[in-house]
């Protein structure tokens, strides 16, 4: 169950960027996106974000230095999401 | 038969430091000139006081000619080959999107240099720097995303400016300088903007052999042959064809850039014995 966030990551990247051939289930969640990894480009990663804050709320900042973390994994991309939603609430109190 | 091979190498050694000799004696006269070439910049762009874009379109002029010069030199002392009145064939008129794979640092500025000039995109530690930023910027050069996903999209809307407003613009699909023998996978970005400002993409085709300003053969180590550089048109591809799809146009013309590197490997294969005898 704890995963659920990362498995609807998986199919977000699979159905946003139309990687018809990868499967969601064979993405590895510590493996890197881009690169030597699954091989996304920086207009993927662009596509991502948009995703993201159209399906989770959250805005990917400019200038962020972290967001090359962020966006490395399925993983960093989740915890990335859970921290902003946790600060969501509490900002908007 | 051993006399000769002494002799052989004797003089190989004496050509190779007639090269180097002539590489920092290159590399000096142009750090001399660096201070003197930004005060010419700076001059010229107060004086230049029309639209700022007629001041991008002269201050690209000035780089493109400044990089001729820099090849004719470079031709001279025989230190490159390249014959640069052979025109690049089918360039089409007005803007478009150059692609190219980057086997040497040569080829940007060539490129520059045949094209009149051109925007491009650079990295962003470089646009970090103080002096070189100024620079950078007066010459139609974008900040690159440097993997930022929403840096990406300030880099896109940069460039199709840029291009909507009729410049050329050269981007290395690669995103870094091509290894020795490969060819990396093609990033998105130049054909995204294709189809973003519907220019055609002109695909350029590069070899220098042997190698030099590769990842591999640095500046200071010339390799023994005068290095070879040829600009060929591949291709040029309407985005229309592909319904403006910026990831089908990747596909196609990275296709097609495979298959010719595929076939230029006996030739790279040929040149490499010479440079491992070195």
């Amino acid at each position: 169950m704890t995963d659920t966030l990362e498995d609807d990551l998986k199919v977000m990247i699979v159905e946003t960027l139309a990687l018809e051939d990868v499967d969601p289930k064979s993405i590895e969640t510590d493996a890197p996106l881009f690169g030597e990894g699954l091989g996304l480009d920086s207009i993927d990663a662009l596509e991502l974000a948009l995703a993201i804050h159209s399906k989770f709320g959250v805005r990917t900042k400019e200038n962020d230095e972290r967001n090359r973390e962020y966006y490395h994994s399925v993983k960093s991309l989740a915890a990335f999401i859970r921290e902003e939603q946790a600060k969501a609430p509490a900002s908007g109190a | 038969m051993r006399v000769s091979t002494a002799t052989h190498r004797a003089n190989d050694d004496i050509l190779r430091l007639v090269r180097k000799g002539c590489v920092v004696f290159t590399v000096g006269v142009y750090i001399l000139l660096v201070p003197f070439s930004c005060l010419i910049f700076a001059a010229l762009y107060l004086i230049w006081r029309p639209t700022p874009l007629a001041r991008l379109r002269r201050t690209q002029a000035l780089v493109s000619l400044g990089y001729r010069t820099m090849h004719r030199w470079l031709n001279l002392v025989r230190l490159t080959r390249w014959d640069m009145s052979r025109p690049l064939e089918k360039v089409p008129e007005g803007a478009f999107v150059v692609i190219a794979n980057h086997p040497t640092l040569m080829d940007v500025t060539a490129i520059m240099g045949l094209l009149g000039g051109a925007c491009t995109v650079s990295k962003p530690g470089l646009h970090k720097r103080f002096v070189l930023r100024p620079i950078l910027r007066g010459s139609g050069v974008i900040a690159g995303a440097g993997g930022d996903p929403s840096a990406a999209a300030r880099v896109l809307d940069e460039a199709v400016a840029l291009i909507e407003q009729g410049f050329p613009m050269l981007i290395f699909p690669e995103g870094t300088r091509s290894p020795r023998g490969e060819l990396l996978p093609f990033g998105r970005a130049a054909f995204e903007m294709a189809c973003r400002a519907r220019v055609p993409v002109l695909s350029l085709a590069i070899t220098c052999e042997p190698a030099w300003l590769s990842k591999e053969q640095p500046l200071f180590d010339p390799p023994h042959q005068t290095p070879h550089l040829q600009l060929v048109t591949l291709a040029i591809d309407d985005p229309a064809r592909v319904d403006y799809d910026s990831r089908q146009l990747c596909r196609l013309i990275e296709g097609r850039y495979q298959q010719w590197f595929r076939g230029l490997q006996p030739e790279i294969s040929a040149v490499e014995p010479e440079m491992h005898n070195r």
